[in-house]
């Protein structure tokens, strides 16, 4: 794949057609999964212009349908999670993986401290727990566990007032977000990440639809490029970024940003940013596979791209 | 001259005394100072050209409306049952059977049920309409309707039947039908009727008596006697007494018009 | 038998066309599946799916219903109390007003807070979306009265009640029956956003096939949800017949 890569790189300044495709001078849309916060604080970050690219940041909120949004063209480029893609692809949607921001899946469920739970099946054995049941996480949980003894209900997209007055509601969360939230609020909580039972997809992952990658492979290294500068730039000091993302999410504190930077880092960091590996993948298409959320695996090859 | 003979005062009717009755719609002044006395069981006709206010005259009387200033004297005094009133168009309640409408003032007096069907029945049997009980208003023509609601004015045994042109609308035979009609009802019952109209010939055909409004003001033209035999057919609209009685009329209409 | 072909056959017609059009614009890619699910496909999750979608379906029907029920009741009820004097309305209709303008959406999540997942949330929510429809052409019809037919019940001194129930209210039920035709749909999409929130029935099974990408599932479940506004809409009609049929030049041939 490699070498054909280079291959084709070296033809694309004979075919200047191709060259000027390449360096192309129209707007491009990155449709965000949620509303701006430190988990995209490495795309605020980002220098575009630096490479030659106009880029426009569409911030998301609850449901943003992002990996449809790319199949039908109306992004560019979009952030979705490593089984989001794998579903699309068994829909039909050909999109491609080019980073993977957190390497570490923060997906978890969230329960009060009072409760003095040890395990996620303890959690299971009581009380009311709200997550987004048809995730490939709650049916691995539900295949697992069982949902007999709890009650489920839906997740409440980031709002926490039913959580902060129920002692026996727990949620689905993202490690670096409710859960401090809460403690701000001051409700201590116990948090039970999902990769505890071994589902650790990609998250917060650039994605691009498989024709654009074939048609402009020169646009996509670009942007992989300078969102990894972005990346290191966040990571090393988010001040601005968060000052920018702030100015564009006024509801969150500025204070939260820096508090949620620092705590995201560790699923972040790795020796390559963003970086992602076949075994990842392949695990991950096969636990889809036996709950039946996807009728085959597709080789990992055809999900993610390393520019 | 119409003779009020002794039998039909039994059922009776109601005098209505106005005196100096001014009506006023913020500045337009509709009826101003109006006296007019009208005997227990007279037939008037009330007659006037567009916008005198003939129609507020006969609400003024009806007490649907209250003076500005002035008197509306009616006697016997406790008439609220006793005035009945018909409207140009037949205003009946769509939802209801003929008997059903017909029955309606006594329903709204509290009269018993029975009571109220039998009086019903007698009424629409005496404007001829006695087969069409279970039929529905729209089943009828614009002329059968109007009956009903000449039925229903006179279950309550009205006094007073006031009528503002309600056979305006209905085609001329119609018309000359219920025209007759109503003079023998009138005859038989002994009620006072007063009816408002803009047709000469038929305040003529109808009444004893015809009072011809201003043009503005509702003030009192003409208030005539009409010289005219009790019984009215219809070969008497081509005799010469009516003839004369619709030139004096038309005289007066014709200098307000 | 022939009447009712006569009825079915000129509608049915623009949605046959539809869906075999559909069908062959996905069919020749012009039209992505994932975005689009062909009809073919769609029938084929109803089918296959049945009893989760006809439970949800059932689930659905339930709390719409009683939204619906409650809004027609307590939306009468308001347009009768509204209409009984100027003054009274010029101080609580813009509040009813309320009802029509409030984003559900916005407020779904407080409707869990008060009354709990569930049915008790999916028939609120049904609720404040139907109601002002009703209240609102309730109150028209109620002040709409043939002024010739108040003047009849006055001279003969009817009371307020009599003039009401007599009256006003009968000449109001088309208008009222107009209310109901939109509050039925209405509450439809209300339930189905309780749903969404309070998780159950076809919101649910919107909420959760779109999670999983399966956009065969969600249509399929939205055209259960639209049979479920049709049926609502025929009740209605089929009661202004029997209530309208003698007398309102709407229901008459």
């Amino acid at each position: 794949m490699s070498f054909q890569r280079r291959t084709f790189l070296k033809l694309l300044p004979a075919t200047g057609f191709l060259a000027a495709c390449s360096k192309s001078s129209s707007k491009i849309r990155l449709a965000l999964n949620w509303k701006p916060d430190p988990e995209f604080g490495g795309f605020y970050a980002a220098d575009f212009a630096k490479h030659g690219l106009d880029v426009e940041l569409l911030p998301g909120g609850s449901g943003t349908p992002t990996v449809q949004m790319i199949g039908a063209g109306s992004a560019e480029f979009g952030i979705i999670q490593a089984d989001e893609l794998l579903l699309a692809r068994a829909r039909g949607n050909d999109v491609v993986a080019l980073y993977a921001a957190f390497q570490n899946c923060p997906t978890a469920i969230m329960a009060h401290a009072s409760r003095k739970l040890e395990t996620i099946a303890d959690l299971l054995k009581s009380g009311t727990l709200a997550l987004e049941s048809g995730l490939p996480f709650a049916r691995m949980l539900k295949k697992k566990y069982g949902f007999d003894s709890v009650k489920i209900v839906p997740s409440p997209g980031g709002d926490l007032t039913t959580f902060l007055n129920d002692e026996n509601f727990a949620q689905q969360c993202f490690l670096t977000a409710e859960p401090l939230q809460a403690k701000r609020k001051g409700v201590e909580v116990k948090v039970f990440p999902v990769s505890d039972i071994g589902y650790n997809p990609y998250t917060t992952v650039l994605a691009v639809s498989g024709e654009l990658l074939r048609k402009n492979p020169e646009l996509a290294k670009n942007m992989v490029t300078a969102v990894r500068e972005g990346w290191r730039a966040y990571l090393d000091n988010p001040a601005s970024a968060n000052q920018k993302m702030h100015g564009l999410n006024p509801s969150m504190e500025l204070a939260s940003f820096a508090e949620i930077a620092e705590a995201q880092k560790p699923l972040l960091e790795t020796s390559l940013l963003g970086k992602m590996t076949t075994e990842r993948w392949s695990t991950l298409a096969a636990q889809l596979l036996e709950l039946g959320d996807i009728p085959k695996a597709p080789p990992a090859a055809e999900c993610f791209r390393e520019l | 001259m119409a003779v009020i003979t002794a039998g039909r005062l039994e059922n009776g009717g109601a005098a209505v005394r106005l005196h100096n009755l001014r009506r006023t719609f913020d500045d337009l002044v509709v009826i101003n100072r109006l006296t007019l006395d009208i005997r227990a069981g007279e037939f008037l006709a009330i007659l006037g050209p567009s916008g005198c206010g003939k129609s507020t005259l006969l609400r003024l009387i009806a007490r649907l409306v209250e003076p500005t200033t002035g008197t509306v004297e009616v006697t016997p005094a406790d008439v609220k049952f006793h005035t009945a009133y018909v409207f140009q168009d037949a205003h009946l309640l769509p939802w209801r059977t003929v008997l059903e409408n017909t029955v309606l003032p006594l329903e709204l007096m509290g009269t018993d049920t029975a009571e109220s069907a039998a009086r019903a029945r007698a009424a629409l049997a005496e404007v001829g309409l006695a087969e069409a009980e279970v039929r529905y208003p729209a089943q009828l023509s614009g002329g059968m309707r109007m009956r009903v609601s000449l039925a229903r004015a006179l279950v309550t045994q009205p006094k007073l039947l006031l009528l503002d042109e309600p056979f305006a609308a209905l085609d001329e035979i119609t018309r000359f039908r219920l025209d007759i009609r109503l003079r023998e009802l009138w005859l038989e019952r002994g009620m006072t009727v007063i009816f408002v109209t803009h047709s000469i010939t038929e305040a003529a055909f109808l009444a004893d008596r015809a009072v011809v409004l201003t043009r503005k003001g509702g003030g009192i033209k003409m208030d005539r006697r009409l010289a005219l035999p009790e019984i009215r057919r219809n070969e008497l609209r081509a005799s010469p007494e009516f003839g004369r009685e619709m030139e004096a009329l038309l005289a007066a209409m014709e200098e307000e018009s | 038998m022939r009447k009712v072909l006569g009825r079915v056959v000129p509608a049915a017609i623009p949605l046959v066309v539809f869906m075999v059009g559909m069908e062959w614009l996905v069919r020749v890619g012009w039209i992505k599946a994932f975005l689009v699910p062909p009809p073919s496909a769609v029938f084929n999750t109803l089918l296959r799916d049945w009893r989760e979608l006809f439970t949800a379906l059932a689930k659905t029907s339930a709390g719409a219903l009683a939204g619906f029920a409650l809004g027609t009741v307590g939306g009468i009820a308001i347009g009768v109390f509204l209409s009984s004097s100027r003054a009274i309305q010029r101080a609580f209709y813009p509040y009813a007003v309320f009802f029509q303008t409030v984003p559900i959406i916005a407020i779904a999540p407080l409707l869990v807070i008060w009354f709990g997942y569930g049915m008790r949330t999916v028939v609120a929510s049904a609720f404040i979306v139907s109601i002002f429809p009703v209240i609102a052409n309730t109150l028209s019809g109620l002040l709409s009265t043939d002024p010739a037919l108040r003047d009849l019940f006055r001279l003969y001194g009817a009371s307020n009640s009599a003039t009401l129930w007599k009256l006003r209210f009968p000449a109001a039920l088309p208008q009222i029956l107009t209310g109901l035709r939109i509050a039925g749909g209405l509450a439809v999409i209300g339930a189905i956003v309780g749903e969404f929130i309070g998780g159950q029935g076809l919101g649910s099974v919107v909420d959760v096939a779109r999670t999983q990408q399966r956009t065969d599932k969600v249509f399929a479940a939205v055209l259960l949800a639209s049979a479920l506004g049709l049926a609502l809409f025929g009740f209605i009609n089929l009661l202004s017949r029997v209530l309208l049929r003698r007398w309102h030049a709407s229901e008459q041939d």
